[in-house]
């Protein structure tokens, strides 16, 4: 049996932060990814960081612009905080080797982004996520700690509500392994997959979600899902909002600037629900493209010249050259509303602390919540590294002083033979067509907008898929990087997830950020300003509710 | 806008060590749109027909790097290649993992090997603590000292260039195209404290293997050109500690030669390169050439036109001296 005194799980932004934390606090600790941490999905994030270090801008307005896109729902005491730290977190990626685009001056370049009052989001051209998943994974890698890359997180090993450590499969040799933890960081992104359109990488399943949930962590807000304005048509590949933040523009099929009519005094840097229900109206109403892959509008970009678009839209210009045939330097680029973001995920506190004693959860995978019911772009790198160094100083110091692990044996036996039973079923359920029918039934039963007929179809459909997956079959029985394995994994993990997502969704009978509900489509502040908890039951989840941090901003109306 | 289905005829390299005798190749045909990107259709295939198939793959965007395979023997990214020009070129599609890097099952290769070497340039700033840096500020840096990175921090580690190079296929002492772009990449970081030291080192630990044949820059799905910045870092090398090495030695002796003659005095050059006493380990070979063509030996006589030859060394080092190339 291994044992270490920290796990984090997830080799992201927030896991190698947490780690980083962990390890400086002198603790022994390892870091399990199902990637290899260069391969994380923070290194796929494009447009930026937001601090509020430009002359004129002041964290007083990042923290009411966060507020105010959150639409009420962030917890204004959190947002503060993370608000405050944003400048010398900033700084310390700079320190630590992050390569930023820089402004004439030899300071750090900033770009305007939606639902923010000033140009704070720091970049490295259109690769922000890379340039620091490349920093951080370069300093960490000074430090001692254990690797696990290529390793499967199964699931936690709770005794008497305590965690104890955490059961996982190392793909590369096709074994489950107990690891005893005093202390475990879920920092495993989003579940994006959950949805078929969508500009995740297809490794984003929300395992440690799933995980934290089977184990009696609650979930928090996880009806609240974002979907970016501008992924590339068809292919859902995420282009990213800094295009226009750099001066790009949305039009219609009769080539009109459309964003007018939805946010008159912004435009096109309205906040991303709002720019994505805009783009999904003009298209239902006739004004959009059509085409094989679906009505779409046009993101114009040729107008802000070669030089610009090459050179601070790099990334972009090759995804719209390979992956579309399209030119942005001298065509519009064809694009549609996809799921981005989760802003829920396993309730934390600001320290990244969950209701389980020892374990704590970082980044997409958590929420705290600052994001509320919509996230602003530039706050989700930031909240990963905040929120991963939080977390990783909260896991340390836990460790420091908790007992010893209680792991045995059997745990090890009992979480795995389920899915050892997978693979020896002569018949049964095919993982791939199960998430197949998933991606289709979120997609059309809690996607942008979503209503209470919509929603109940959805949790009948999801339920039969989750009793069908009782059935499931592993036909590859070969032990070594077994996908169909993995695949069924991620699957039971989204099925789970999907019926948290329609659960909350059906019961929050209120439209706010990203939950847009036709049937009620007023926020009602009186009745549902307040986080939406989900814990497992045998009978589905259960829902509670807790309130909404609140230090000073009052709700207003909101409108950009 | 969209063209129309094409059969796409696939063989796909299958192999699990230790349980299968060799290696074979599985045909599948699919019907797919020209652009459609090789690794949907490996994902249809995993899919629809044949989940045991494995391979490595994330971000479908040419962003995580996960899925460098060798496509109709050429090193690259499944996920940014679109099947109609393959099929156009070839006929079918021959799906094989990367090259020098041991298999561990289907298109899946154990990449020790290749991080291994891009541990060993030591890839984190290295900080003089005598200067420490500016506290609570970011080091202030121009665009024009950001530009000096070229596309090196575009690199996303896939390890295409690794597999299409031929000088890591047949050395294990040359660190590889990406370890050296992204020495390259610490040697110009104005934050970075060790140009110096990472530079006398690269020297006697690989630099001077590669065989400039270009296929890294060829392979590297992100234009960070490899085979570029290891030309830099050559030159720069010479600048910081002169010409010590064997490859060292040989670029300048070449140029030398180049410059007086206008065409190579071997014996000369081999001189130049292994000093006198080194020259004795390269006897059997010079013997064999003088038995064969022992003019190769000789002082050559200057070429014709050497003086415009002179005149574009002499540009290139007024250039030099300016500061640009």
């Amino acid at each position: 049996m291994l044992r270490h005194e920290v796990v984090v799980v997830g080799a992201g932004l927030a896991g190698q932060r947490a780690a980083l934390a962990a390890v400086e606090a002198g603790r022994d600790v390892a870091l399990l990814t199902k990637l290899h941490p260069l391969r994380s999905h923070s290194g796929a994030a494009q447009g930026g960081i937001n601090a509020a270090v430009g002359a004129g801008d002041s964290v007083e307005t990042h923290i009411f612009d966060t507020v105010k896109g959150s639409d009420y729902l962030g917890d204004q005491d959190a947002i503060e905080f993370f608000c405050r730290e944003a400048g010398p977190t900033v700084v310390e990626m700079e320190h630590f080797g992050t390569i930023f685009s820089r402004a004439d001056d030899g300071s750090l370049a900033r770009r305007p982004f939606g639902g923010a009052h000033f140009p704070r989001t720091i970049y490295a051209a259109d690769r922000t996520g890379l340039a620091l998943l490349q920093a951080l994974w370069e300093r960490l890698g000074k430090e001692h700690f254990t690797l696990y890359a290529e390793w499967d997180v199964t699931s936690l090993i709770v005794r008497d509500g305590k965690l104890q450590g955490l059961v996982a499969l190392d793909r590369t040799r096709g074994e489950f392994q107990e690891i005893a933890a005093k202390a475990v960081v879920l920092a495993t992104g989003p579940a994006g997959r959950i949805y078929a359109k969508t500009t995740n990488a297809h490794s984003c399943t929300g395992d440690g979600i799933a995980v934290a949930y089977d184990a009696g962590a609650a979930l928090k807000d996880m009806e609240f899902v974002q979907f970016h304005p501008t992924a590339l048509l068809e292919s859902s590949i995420l282009i990213t909002e800094g295009a226009r933040g750099e001066g790009g523009l949305l039009k219609n099929a009769s080539g009109e600037r459309f964003m007018f009519r939805y946010a008159p005094n912004v435009q096109e840097l309205a906040s991303r629900d709002v720019v994505s229900r805009a783009i999904v109206t003009e298209v239902k109403e006739g004004r959009g493209f059509p085409g094989p892959y679906g009505g779409y509008v046009h993101l114009e970009l040729m107008h802000l010249g070669k030089e610009k678009v090459e050179s601070r839209l790099q990334e972009i210009c090759d995804y719209a050259r390979r992956f579309a045939g399209i030119d942005p330097v001298t065509e519009p680029i064809p694009v549609y509303p996809a799921q981005h973001y989760m802003m829920g995920g396993i309730g934390t506190d600001v320290h990244g602390a969950t209701n389980v004693p020892g374990l704590f959860a970082a980044g997409e995978a958590a929420c705290v919540s600052i994001h509320g019911a919509n996230r602003l772009g530039g706050n989700s790198l930031l909240e990963t590294l905040v929120f991963g160094r939080e977390a990783g100083k909260a896991a340390a110091a836990f460790a420091a002083t908790a007992p010893t692990p209680q792991v045995h044996d059997a745990d090890l036996e009992g979480a795995t033979a389920p899915l050892r039973a997978w693979s020896s079923r002569s018949d049964g359920e095919d993982p791939s067509a199960l998430r197949a029918e998933m991606q289709r039934t979120m997609e059309e039963c809690a996607g942008i907008y979503r209503n209470e007929a919509g929603l109940l179809e959805g949790i009948r459909r999801i339920r039969a898929l989750r009793q069908r997956f009782a059935n499931v079959r592993v036909v590859d029985r070969s032990t070594v990087f077994n996908l169909n394995l993995t695949d069924a994994l991620e699957t039971g993990h989204m099925l789970e997830l999907a019926e948290v997502i329609l659960v909350g969704a059906f019961a929050r009978t209120e439209s706010r950020g990203a939950h847009s509900r036709t049937d009620y489509p007023k926020r009602d502040d009186a009745r549902w300003m307040r986080h939406t908890l989900a814990r497992r039951s045998t009978d589905g989840p259960v829902l509670d509710y807790a309130p909404v941090g609140f230090t000073r901003f009052e709700p207003t109306e909101r409108v950009y | 806008m969209v063209a129309g289905p094409i059969s796409v005829p696939l063989e796909v390299y299958r192999y699990r060590p230790g349980v299968d005798r060799a290696p074979t190749y599985q045909r599948y045909t699919l019907d797919a749109a020209p652009h459609t990107p090789l690794l949907s259709l490996l994902l249809r295939i995993r899919a629809e027909t044949d989940p045991t198939l494995s391979l490595r793959y994330s971000c479908r965007s040419s962003i995580c790097g996960s899925c460098a395979m060798r496509i109709n023997s050429r090193s690259r990214l499944a996920c940014e290649t679109p099947v109609g020009p393959e099929i156009e070129r070839h006929g079918r599609i021959v799906v094989e993992p990367m090259a020098s890097q041991p298999v561990v099952r289907d298109l899946v290769v154990d990449q020790s090997p290749f991080w291994q070497r891009y541990n060993a340039i030591e890839p984190h700033l290295k900080v003089d603590p005598r200067h420490p840096m500016p506290e609570g500020q970011p080091n202030p840096m121009t665009p024009a000292e950001v530009e000096r990175f070229h596309d090196t921090p575009r690199c996303i580690a896939c390890a295409a260039c690794y597999s299409a190079c031929p000088a890591v296929a047949a050395d294990p002492a040359f660190p590889g195209p990406m370890a050296l772009a992204k020495l390259y990449r610490f040697v110009v970081d104005p934050r970075d404290a060790a140009h110096q030291d990472r530079l006398v080192r690269i020297q006697t630990e690989g630099l001077w293997l590669c065989l400039r044949c270009h296929l890294c820059t060829e392979a590297c799905p992100k234009n960070v050109r490899p085979s570029e910045r290891i030309r830099d870092l050559k030159e720069m090398a010479i600048a910081a500690q002169g010409a010590t090495e064997h490859g060292s030695r040989h670029a300048v002796g070449f140029k030398e030669n180049l410059r007086t003659a206008g065409t190579l005095h071997e014996s000369r050059l081999v001189r130049q390169t292994f000093g006198v006493a080194g020259m004795l380990g390269q006897l059997p070979q010079g013997l064999r050439i003088w038995r064969k063509k022992p003019e190769v030996l000789h002082r050559p006589k200057p070429i014709e036109g050497l003086e415009e030859l002179e005149k574009i060394y002499d540009a290139l080092d007024a250039q030099e001296k300016e500061g640009g190339r």
